[in-house]
């Protein structure tokens, strides 16, 4: 099929689609007026039932846990894959010379690089674990808070170059972290059944409302999401910063 | 409110399209991360800030990056080397 | 302005799906699946949207205000973090052909030449 060919085809979906989806904007329903009963109902019923003041934690971890179990073993899967396949072609020696290209210099990194990278990254992981822990009264969240965490140690490998980075980065440590918090969350649901509840009930005591240790299981099932995906986004950025090293000795990929 | 909403949507199509139309992938990065911006700023139009969050981390830092990292490590010069250097 | 968030999502998808199908770089297309994928956040947000509406946060504001939906965010959080780590699996098989092709055309690498 030649490009010239699946761009006429492509164009013709586009003109035999473009009737059907202007009839679908005339009839979808007035932007901003017609709000959508299930989340009318979860904001009226959540704080008084389960003593939160978050309601996408609420939805997240507690109305839809289940979906979110599932989300994390999507993160799991994809993580695993992507170490399978990068670190599987190239094994798990540190490499200690950075990647050679034609024709351009290894340059020192220079000093307001290294000022910036060692003053911001703890900040910015205490940000992250912030953002992460306020998950049941503000704005925030495992997977929010993960996210800044794992971006932080980043800056760790523009302030301290790569021993610096490989010595904060372990990888069996982020393995552990990001099996353990997918096991965690799981856990969470076994742990109701065992009192003869349905999977992933609320079973903690609840605590009262705006404060930060309040939505029972909802908590340990956050912390487990903070610990998954942090351990996966670094663990996903180790390895292809590891991709740009060369190998000692003669190996060819 | 509704003329900020509209305004950003339309920005949003036009950095879309500019993603897309830049074929260059070290240029299309930049384009990326404006766009993750882009999206950030309506999702918290639309009064979503732990989507907001998660965005702009993500499309903003993470993503970009992670695209920069496989460019630069795909110039690399991968030929076996003598085995007897340092 | 009743229109224009369902029709910036299909341009969105539109132009996403042209990026994919004319391109020819296989990074210049996980980039246009990127654009493809912020069509959908577009969408599930602008559905949820009410008009002088809080976001749904009751820590400040008395619980009974009207706030936008929550579960329509609850799934597009979900989908950005996961989608992110998504493209980070097709960005390593990219970067493995690569490794093995030293090209990154589609044109050059259909499948069934040896």
């Amino acid at each position: 099929m030649t490009p010239k060919l699946r761009l006429a085809l492509f164009l013709l979906a586009c003109i035999v689609t473009l009737p059907a989806i202007l009839l679908l904007a005339l009839h979808m329903p007035a932007f901003g007026a017609h709000p959508l009963p299930y989340g009318d109902a979860i904001d009226a019923a959540a704080p008084g039932e389960r003593h939160i003041s978050n309601m996408v934690s609420a939805v997240n971890f507690d109305y839809r846990g289940f979906d979110t179990l599932g989300e994390e073993f999507m993160l799991l899967c994809a993580v695993t894959g992507t170490v399978v396949l990068l670190r599987g072609s190239r094994g798990e020696a540190l490499e200690a010379r950075p990647g050679i290209v034609k024709g351009r210099r290894i340059l020192p990194r220079s000093d307001a690089v290294v000022l910036i990278g060692r003053l911001f990254a703890p900040l910015i992981m205490l940000f992250g674990i912030y953002v992460a822990v306020h998950a049941m009264t503000t704005p925030g969240g495992g997977f929010q808070g993960g996210v800044i965490a794992a971006t932080s140690a980043l800056l760790v490998f523009f302030g301290d170059g790569y021993h610096g980075w490989r010595g904060v980065m372990k990888s069996q440590v982020l393995d552990a972290l990001e099996g353990g918090g997918a096991a965690l969350y799981a856990l969470c649901g076994f742990a109701s059944m065992a009192i003869g509840a349905p999977f992933l009930t609320n079973f903690l005591p609840l605590g009262t409302l705006k404060d930060v240790w309040s939505g029972g299981l909802m908590l340990v099932e956050n912390a487990g999401v903070a610990c998954a995906v942090g351990g996966g986004f670094a663990m996903i950025f180790l390895e292809f910063l590891e991709e740009t090293r060369t190998k000692k000795g003669g190996a060819k990929e | 409110m509704s003329i900020l909403i509209a305004a950003l949507l339309l920005l949003l199509a036009a950095t879309g399209a500019g993603v897309v139309l830049t074929r260059a992938p070290r240029r299309q990065v930049l384009a990326l991360s404006v766009n993750g911006l882009v999206l950030a700023l309506l999702f918290m139009a639309l009064q979503a800030p732990d989507v907001a969050f998660a965005e702009i981390t993500v499309g903003a830092a993470a993503l970009p990056l992670l695209f920069l990292v496989v460019l630069a490590s795909m110039k690399m010069d991968r030929s076996p080397r003598p085995p007897d250097e340092p | 302005m009743n229109l224009l968030p369902w029709l910036v999502a299909a341009w969105l998808l539109g132009i996403g799906l042209y990026g994919i199908v004319t391109s020819r770089n296989y990074v210049h297309l996980i980039g246009c699946l990127a654009v493809v994928q912020s069509a959908t956040y577009v969408l599930l947000l602008a559905a949820g949207y009410r008009w002088n509406a809080i976001a749904p946060i009751f820590y400040n504001h008395p619980p009974g205000t009207p706030a936008v939906d929550p579960v329509l965010q609850a799934l597009v959080l979900t989908d950005v973090v996961i989608g992110a780590t998504v493209t980070a699996l097709l960005l390593a098989l990219a970067l493995q052909l690569h490794k093995r092709r030293e090209t990154l055309d589609p044109e050059d690498l259909r499948p069934l030449r040896p």
